[in-house]
This record gives structure tokens, C-alpha cells and sequence, in this order.
């Protein structure tokens, strides 16, 4: 089996997952074969086994495993992953790629023309996504590189300046200029790691906007137009082409990254961190799925003052952000990201945000001159100019 | 203030109080009008049985005859007959057509009916819908022939009326019918439905033998599972700390012309010479007592009164109570259809509130799984003997099983709420002095001292059941482990051989090595079922030699 890597740099071959796969089974055969139990051992994907490491800036996973044992219990979960593990080299032998839905389905199908398979059938996509995290946990390999990917979600990006270079399947190559796409958004792919980033003219910054709404009123009122830049929505909590895309920016064009969203406990947890250092349950791979130089731009505690912005409290009814302020609490005990001294203003940020059980929205920045569309863009712009953010 | 004219002021009669507020003891719908007719009728049959000493044999029917003089009413009849010893030819209007006539008023005896309200408004309801009063027919062991005839209330003066009265010839040496046509609805199923009480009835008297005939169904018996009939204990003096000062003034009106010591001493449990003699250490003056009781004025009375209420007198006797037993009740349950398992608790006798109290809880599995799987247990409520069937929410015993955690013996129950499944949980209070929240005895006043009482009850009952259930659950699993076994050995060992292209033969000792890995498993699982097998067994036994030492003790 493979261990953790702590940077991006050494993945797994192609060849190696069948390899992993089929060593792993073969081993679980020979101890069947001396009817001994065998034991499977997977990383601990939870906060307990997150270790923050400060050199390359995103949590990475601790020595914990769950060692799952072959008993009257676990058999069926062992035999749902090995099922599941059949249908995903099969897709890796032949090049097919599926979402988790289709495998959700495919497996179905599978059980339906064959009877004997009926116990494993799933009652719901939440089963065999379980299954799905499991085998990625197992083998220590991203789900894409298990060639199951997420719907593509959110990350849409302008410039004016960005050329997207990709290596197709069958080896060819699509040149994408993004300045030829108008107010088109070119939409970053479940492997960004296949692209290939360049720039026309130097880019001074990429501005990562919480909300794709608010990202997509920037440029139709000219934001990539008058400023050297990446514009991208992220779209709530960034999936995992958000996530390496903005590995990718960072690591192929060495441009200055920000974030702008929300002042709230979930945005500073759900969202920012996952950006800038990954998330607990993606130790194995936030190492391509985090991008550590990302800053936050806004919006920050001061600014509500500053700029005179309609901030409002928390509502009680508010569930969501009720769980994050306690969820905040027990970051700020345990979770080593927050704990770090480097992000010490970012932890500052989530005490304020629990000492005042206050939220302001992103959007809130249009309060300031409401009769001038670009005041949003000034004010992100002069702050980024006057290193305002954290 | 005003002076009214005296004119203007009338008293009533207690008949004409009742018959005019019908709907507080029972006849506030038309379906509670025919529930509470059958059931004061039966509750009569079976007081009279158990006073005469003879094992109760009871038959009811009840069957539509027209349509009603009430509004989208239909006129039901409704007939109840019994094997009791009989009621004398004089006694008859005064059973069925006096309020307040009764042996049983204030007696202190486990007996079902306590007032003498019940079966008066019953004729009542049926000579205000229907104008006619109860037929009755009796015929004691003493008579040749029965007696038949027709009692109406004179609701101006409470008497009972006897009218077309007749002797007639009757084939049963002993024995009381009594029949009512009423205006009403009958409601078969629920809560409030007959068969509910009908079933409630026979579930807490053992003895009894019922027949009964409703619309839409066959004749159905319910034969009795017990032979004994119940001992009903010698009725207690009530205990001076229950009283109020007017209550304890009336009560001297009892004895006349004696003694105020002797009055005190025989008038009322727990008082004997040295609580008299801590009375006059405690100030009454000694000729108090030496004076006769129909001499003392009110004054007196009071200082009397309260001299008592600030002395620590021990609990009343709990020896009046009546109680089914563990035994009649485990037979009885049978009764109410078939069951996977119960268990019974019969409390010992204790004080709730100055009262003697007894509580019995009988829980039960229902084979039958056909109800919605979130359905509330069936909850059957005795006070007395005597199925409750209206207000729940309010009642003392709905508050004693909500206050369980019944999820601890393996229910299901949505927090502090009635817990679900196909189960009965039976309970029944017995007093000679039950506080209900209303004169038509649906609901068991909740104090906090009774609301404990029972839920200890049903702990002990959960607790009991709650090895029934573990022996289950362990049997279930093994069941699951051996099933798992079956499905996934082949489908996992194939999966591992397909991918690793292994030959034939890996692939079955990789299936007989698993077999044996998983065989180890079923082995710890059965083991674990006959730990639990025998935790029951030996529940079982160790009752089983309490009853033993129980019935050696009484012989």
C-alpha cells in the first residue's frame, strides 16, 4: 500500500490502482484460504487524525487506521467493497468514467441481472458513496483517480489574460483562451490536474468570490476588463474542481489568490478552510486539493465599520449557522489549522464572529453606494492594493 | 344586598340534580350513554356476584330495536343478566331507582360501584329518551318465581317506582335482568368502543364467565380461567388525616349518644388509647373526651379536629384492598387474544396519599403484528375493576407509563410519550377509596404519590419483559448471522477470485476457511442466546418458588 504524500507532486501511476487492487485482494484470499480473519486498514479520514502541517499549509492525515475485521458484521460491508471495487477497475481497464450517481445505478443494474448478488443491492446512494470513500480510503487514491467524479459544480472563471491548455484522453491537446469566451465562464474539470495554465499578458491577482451570482455581476460590469485578473464563483462550499483548480492557479501561475465571501462561522469553516487547507474528511487528498496561499479578502470584522455595511445577528432559526458557531467553538479548541500561530488572524476572525454572533454578507458591499455597480469592485480592489485582508 | 323573596327559593331532589346533569356521570354523548348503561349494569351484576360469594356468570346484549327520539339517534336495547343471588321484591326500586340507595356508600370497600349514582341514571336516561324505565327481573334463592317488572325514577321525590310488576316463571335458581332501552350509538371499536370494555372486564375478573351478543357480531363467550372468587376484605374505618373538618363532623352523626373517645376509637382506623392519651398531652382536655360526641359544639369539634391532623398517626391498613394476583392475571391475559409474552406485577398493598392502594400491571406481546408499526400500545386502565375509557391524557396511570423509559426494556417510544408496538400494558388501581377527577369515574386523579406507585409497577414489568425481549433479540441476531453467512460468503469470495483471476481451487478453500472464521462468530452468538435463555429461565423459577412458598405459607 502506499503512503500519505505531503505534496502534490508524486501521485499514483496509472497502472497502480489495479496493482493496489488486486495485491489487496489476493492478500485477503490467502487469509480466507488459512481461514484467518482478514483486516483491512484504512487511513482515519476525521479532525482527530488531521495534523496541520505548517511547511505545505494544508491538514494531512495522522498515523490513525481504521482496521475493519472480517466478521459476521462486516462481511457485508466488505463484500459491498469488493463488489464496488470490481465495477471501478473495470471502468479503469476500459477508460470509462462515472459520477457517484451512475454508480449508484450501474451497481444496481448489476444486482438486477444477477440475483445471487441481491444482498449487496443499496437502499440509497448514501450506501455506496460510503462504499465509494472506503475503497479511496483503503487503496490511500482519490475518487477521481478511481475515474468517479462529482457533478461539475460551481468555479466558473473569466479572465482576460488566462489560456487553458488540455490533454485530452486520446492524447491530443484543446487550447482554451478565455478572453475569446465573452462573458462565457470556462469550467474547471473534475481532474484539473490534466490542464495545463498560461498567460498572455502577466496576471496581477485571482479573486475567488463566494458567491457565483455575485462573481458574475463583477465581470458584466467589467471587472476582468479593467484589472489584470482571475474572476471565479466558487459557489458555496468549493467542490473538488473548485479545490484543485485553485491548486493548479496558485502552483502554474504563482499569482497572489483571495477569497471574498461571507463574514459567518460557516464560510470561515466550510468553505474558506476547505479552500486554503483542505478538510478532515479529505486528508488523502488535500495535498492537490488545497490551495495554502489563498488570503482572506473580505468580508473582515473591521470592514463592517469601515465601510458602514448592514451587518445583522445570528437568528436562532438560523440552524445552519447556529451549528457552525458551535462547530466554531470546538475549532478553535481542536482543529489544528485554527490552532497554527500563521492563522492566527483567521482564528481571531472565528472568535469575534462567537463573541458577537453577528453575520455579514459578501453582498452587503453594494449597501455603500447603492447607485454605483462598481463600488463592490473598488473597495475589493483597494483593499488587495492596501494588503487588507488576512 | 337584596332580600330575595322566599318564594323564589326550591330545593331539588338528588334525583332531579341527576337528571338534569346527566352528562356528569356519564351521559354526555350518545355513545358514552350506551357504554355507561352497559356498564354500570355489569358493574352491579358483578358486585352482587362477589357479595353473595358466588362465581359470576354474565351475559350481555345489546342490539338496535328503531330509530332514536334524539336526533341521528338509533334506540338500542340493552340487556344484562347475571347468576348473582337476586334482589328481595322491596329492594328492587330502590337498586335501580333511588340515587344515593346504596349498601356500598362510603363503606371503604374494594367494591366496584361506590355511590349509588350509576344505574338510577341509567333508568333515568332511558325513561327521559325512551319513556320507559328498567325491566328487571329477579328471583333470589329463596323464591319459587321471579319477580318481573318495570322501575321508573319519581324524579321529584328520588324514589324508585315499581310498575307491571308480575311474578313469572324463570329457569335459573338465582339471579337479576335488568333492561334498559336507550337512546344512543354503538360504538363497537377504539378506546371508547364496547368491545374495549367488554374485553378490559374480562381481562381483570378472572372468575368471570361472559357472554355477550353486539350488532354485526356472533355470540361470543369468554370463559372464566379462575375459579376462585375474589375474597373482598373487611371494609376499614377511615383514617382521620383523610378528612375534612365538616367530613369528620357528619361522621360522629353515625354513632349518637356515646363517648367522644369511644367515637374516635371505633369511628376511625389508627386511633387507640395512646393516640388519646398523646391528645391530652398535646392539650385537648380529658373531659372532651368523656363528654358524648352528640354534645360537643363545633368549637370543640374543631379544636378536637385539629389536635388530631398535627399528630403523627401511623398509614392507614392496607389490608381492605382487593387485588387480582400475579397468577389470575397471567391467565386472564391469555384472554384478550394470543400472545407472544407477558409479564405480570402485583405490588404489595402500600398508602398513596392516606389511602390504601393497590397496583397491578400486567404487559403483554401481541402475536398479531397487522397495526401500523408507529401505533400506540393498547392501554387498558382498571380502577377498581372497572375498565376506564374517557380521558386519558389526564389520568394518573397514562402519566405513570409516559414517565417510563421504556426504550431501556427494548420498546419502542418517542420521548416521554406512550410507547409503540403491538403490546397491551395493563394496569389496574384497587382502593376503597379511589380519588377520581369526576363523578363518572373515567379518569384516576394523578397525584404524585400514585403516579409513583404505578410507574414502580410498570418498571418492574418492563424489567420483567425486557429479558423476554433480549432472549428475542439475541435469537434474532443469531438468526441475521447465520442468514449473513449464507448470502455473503459466496458472493465475497467469488468477488476477491474474479479480480485476482484465482483458480477453482483457491476459491473453495478461501469458502471453506470462511466458513469457518464466520462458524466461529455463531458460536459466541449462540452462546450469548443461551446466557439469555437461561437468565429467563431462571426468572422463571425463582417466581415459580415464590408462588410455591407463597401457597405453602397460606396452607
Amino acid at each position: 500500500m502506499t503512503t500519505s504524500k505531503a505534496t502534490s507532486s508524486k501521485r499514483l501511476g496509472d497502472d497502480a490502482i489495479p496493482k493496489l487492487s488486486k495485491e489487496l485482494c489476493s492478500r485477503l484470499l490467502t487469509d480466507l484460504e488459512r481461514a484467518k480473519r482478514p483486516v483491512l486498514y484504512a487511513t482515519k479520514c476525521s479532525l482527530d487524525n488531521a495534523r496541520y502541517n505548517q511547511k505545505v499549509g494544508f491538514l494531512t492525515p495522522g498515523p490513525k487506521k481504521v482496521a475493519t475485521e472480517l466478521n459476521v458484521s462486516s462481511v457485508k460491508k466488505m463484500s459491498r467493497a469488493i463488489f464496488v471495487l470490481e465495477v471501478l477497475l473495470r471502468n479503469l481497464e476500459t477508460g470509462a468514467v462515472n459520477t457517484k450517481r451512475e454508480l449508484y445505478y450501474i451497481s444496481k443494474g448489476e444486482i438486477k441481472h444477477n440475483p445471487m448478488l441481491k444482498p449487496l443491492d443499496f437502499a440509497d446512494q448514501n450506501e455506496s458513496d460510503d462504499i465509494i470513500d472506503f475503497i479511496c480510503e483503503m487503496l490511500e487514491c482519490y475518487r477521481e483517480e478511481l475515474n468517479c467524479y462529482a457533478n461539475d459544480r460551481g468555479g466558473q472563471t473569466y479572465s482576460q489574460q488566462l489560456v487553458v491548455t488540455e490533454t485530452l484522453p486520446d492524447g491530443d491537446k484543446a487550447v482554451v483562451d478565455l478572453s475569446k469566451l465573452g462573458t462565457t465562464p470556462f469550467q474547471p474539470k473534475n481532474r484539473p490536474q490534466n490542464l495545463k495554465l498560461s498567460a498572455r499578458k502577466p496576471i496581477d491577482f485571482c479573486l475567488i468570490v463566494e458567491s457565483e451570482g455575485t462573481a458574475n455581476t463583477l465581470v458584466a460590469n467589467g471587472f476582468t476588463k479593467r484589472h489584470n485578473s482571475i474572476l471565479m464563483g466558487a459557489q458555496g462550499v468549493p467542490s473538488n474542481a473548485v479545490r484543485g483548480w485553485c491548486k493548479l492557479i496558485q502552483d502554474q501561475l504563482k499569482v497572489p489568490l483571495y477569497f471574498f465571501g461571507d463574514l459567518d462561522a460557516y464560510t470561515m469553516q466550510n468553505i474558506f478552510r476547505t479552500l486554503k487547507a483542505g478538510s478532515a474528511a479529505s486528508l488523502i487528498r488535500n495535498s492537490d486539493y488545497s490551495a495554502p496561499d489563498v488570503h482572506f479578502l473580505g468580508v473582515l470584522p473591521e470592514d463592517i465599520k469601515k465601510y458602514d455595511l448592514s451587518d445583522y445577528p445570528v437568528r436562532e432559526n438560523d440552524a445552519q449557522e447556529v451549528r457552525a458557531l458551535k462547530k466554531a467553538q470546538d475549532a478553535l479548541k481542536n482543529d489544528p489549522f485554527f490552532h497554527d500561530k500563521r492563522n492566527k488572524g483567521l482564528s481571531q476572525i472565528l472568535k469575534w464572529l462567537l463573541e458577537n454572533k453577528r453575520r455579514c454578507e459578501q453582498q452587503a458591499y453594494f449597501t455603500v453606494d447603492p447607485r454605483d455597480p462598481t463600488m463592490p469592485e473598488k473597495i475589493i480592489v483597494d483593499k488587495i492594493k492596501r494588503g487588507n485582508f488576512v | 344586598m337584596a332580600k330575595t323573596p322566599s318564594s323564589k327559593i326550591t330545593t331539588s331532589s338528588t334525583a332531579e340534580y341527576f337528571s338534569k346533569n346527566l352528562q356528569q356521570v356519564g351521559f354526555s354523548s350518545q355513545t358514552k350513554a350506551v357504554l355507561t348503561t352497559l356498564k354500570e349494569a355489569v358493574d352491579n351484576a358483578l358486585d352482587a356476584c362477589e357479595e353473595g360469594g358466588i362465581l359470576p356468570e354474565v351475559a350481555v346484549f345489546i342490539e338496535k330495536v328503531g330509530a332514536g327520539s334524539i336526533k341521528n339517534s338509533d334506540q338500542i336495547r340493552v340487556r344484562v343478566e347475571d347468576n348473582g343471588p337476586g334482589i328481595d321484591a322491596d329492594d328492587i326500586p330502590k337498586v335501580f331507582g333511588e340515587y344515593l340507595a346504596s349498601s356500598k356508600f362510603g363503606r371503604g370497600r374494594c367494591s366496584r360501584g361506590q355511590q349509588g349514582i350509576g344505574i338510577s341514571a341509567a333508568t333515568t336516561w332511558a325513561q327521559l329518551t325512551s319513556a320507559s324505565g328498567a325491566r328487571v327481573i329477579s328471583k333470589t334463592a329463596n323464591m319459587r318465581k321471579a319477580i318481573s317488572c318495570v322501575v321508573e325514577v319519581d324524579i321529584k321525590n328520588n324514589r324508585g317506582l315499581m310498575k307491571e310488576r308480575e311474578t313469572i316463571d324463570w329457569d335459573r335458581p338465582h339471579g337479576t335482568s335488568v333492561e334498559f332501552i336507550v337512546d344512543g350509538r354503538i360504538q363497537l371499536n377504539g378506546d371508547a368502543g364496547l368491545l374495549n370494555y367488554l374485553n378490559g372486564t374480562a381481562l381483570v375478573n378472572p372468575h368471570l364467565t361472559l357472554h355477550y351478543k353486539l350488532p354485526d357480531l356472533e355470540l361470543h363467550t369468554i370463559e372464566r380461567v379462575s375459579k376462585e372468587i375474589p375474597e373482598i376484605p373487611d371494609a376499614t374505618e377511615p383514617h382521620p388525616h383523610t378528612m375534612k373538618l365538616g367530613e369528620f363532623i357528619a361522621h360522629s352523626h353515625l354513632f349518637g349518644r356515646v363517648k367522644t373517645a369511644v367515637w374516635l376509637k371505633k369511628g376511625f382506623s389508627r386511633v387507640h388509647d395512646g393516640v388519646l392519651e398523646e391528645l391530652v398531652k398535646g392539650g385537648v382536655k380529658r373531659n372532651l373526651l368523656e363528654k358524648s360526641v352528640d354534645s360537643l359544639v363545633e368549637g370543640e369539634f374543631k379544636d378536637l379536629f385539629v389536635a388530631i391532623q398535627n399528630m403523627k398517626l401511623m398509614a392507614p391498613s392496607t389490608r381492605s384492598v382487593l387485588s387480582i394476583g400475579e397468577e389470575s392475571l397471567a391467565k386472564s391475559i391469555k384472554r384478550l387474544g394470543a400472545v407472544d409474552f407477558f409479564s405480570v406485577v402485583s405490588r404489595k398493598p402500600t398508602i398513596c396519599d392516606f389511602k390504601p392502594v393497590q397496583v397491578e400491571v400486567a404487559v403483554a406481546r401481541l402475536e398479531e403484528r397487522s397495526m401500523e408499526p408507529d401505533a400506540q400500545v393498547q392501554v387498558l386502565r382498571f380502577a377498581n375493576r372497572v375498565p376506564l375509557q374517557f380521558d386519558k391524557a389526564a389520568c394518573a396511570i397514562v402519566h405513570a407509563i409516559e414517565s417510563v423509559h421504556w426504550r431501556t426494556y427494548g420498546l419502542v417510544q418517542p420521548k416521554g410519550a406512550i410507547p409503540q408496538g403491538p403490546y397491551i400494558i395493563a394496569v389496574s388501581v384497587v382502593s376503597p377509596f379511589i380519588k377520581f377527577k369526576n363523578a363518572s369515574k373515567e379518569t384516576v386523579d394523578a397525584s404524585e404519590e400514585l403516579v409513583e406507585e404505578i410507574r414502580r409497577a410498570l418498571i418492574q414489568a418492563g424489567q420483567r419483559l425486557s429479558k423476554h425481549l433480549r432472549r428475542e433479540t439475541k435469537a434474532n441476531e443469531l438468526e441475521e448471522k447465520l442468514r449473513h453467512i449464507e448470502q455473503f460468503c459466496p458472493i465475497l469470495v467469488e468477488g476477491l477470485c474474479r479480480i485476482t483471476k484465482a483458480p477453482e481451487t483457491r476459491k473453495k478453500r478461501a469458502e471453506d476457511g470462511l466458513i469457518k472464521i464466520l462458524g466461529r462468530d455463531t458460536h459466541m452468538a449462540k452462546k450469548e442466546l443461551a446466557e439469555a435463555h437461561a437468565v429467563l429461565e431462571a426468572q422463571q423459577e425463582a417466581e415459580t418458588q415464590a408462588k410455591q412458598l407463597v401457597m405453602d405459607l397460606q396452607n
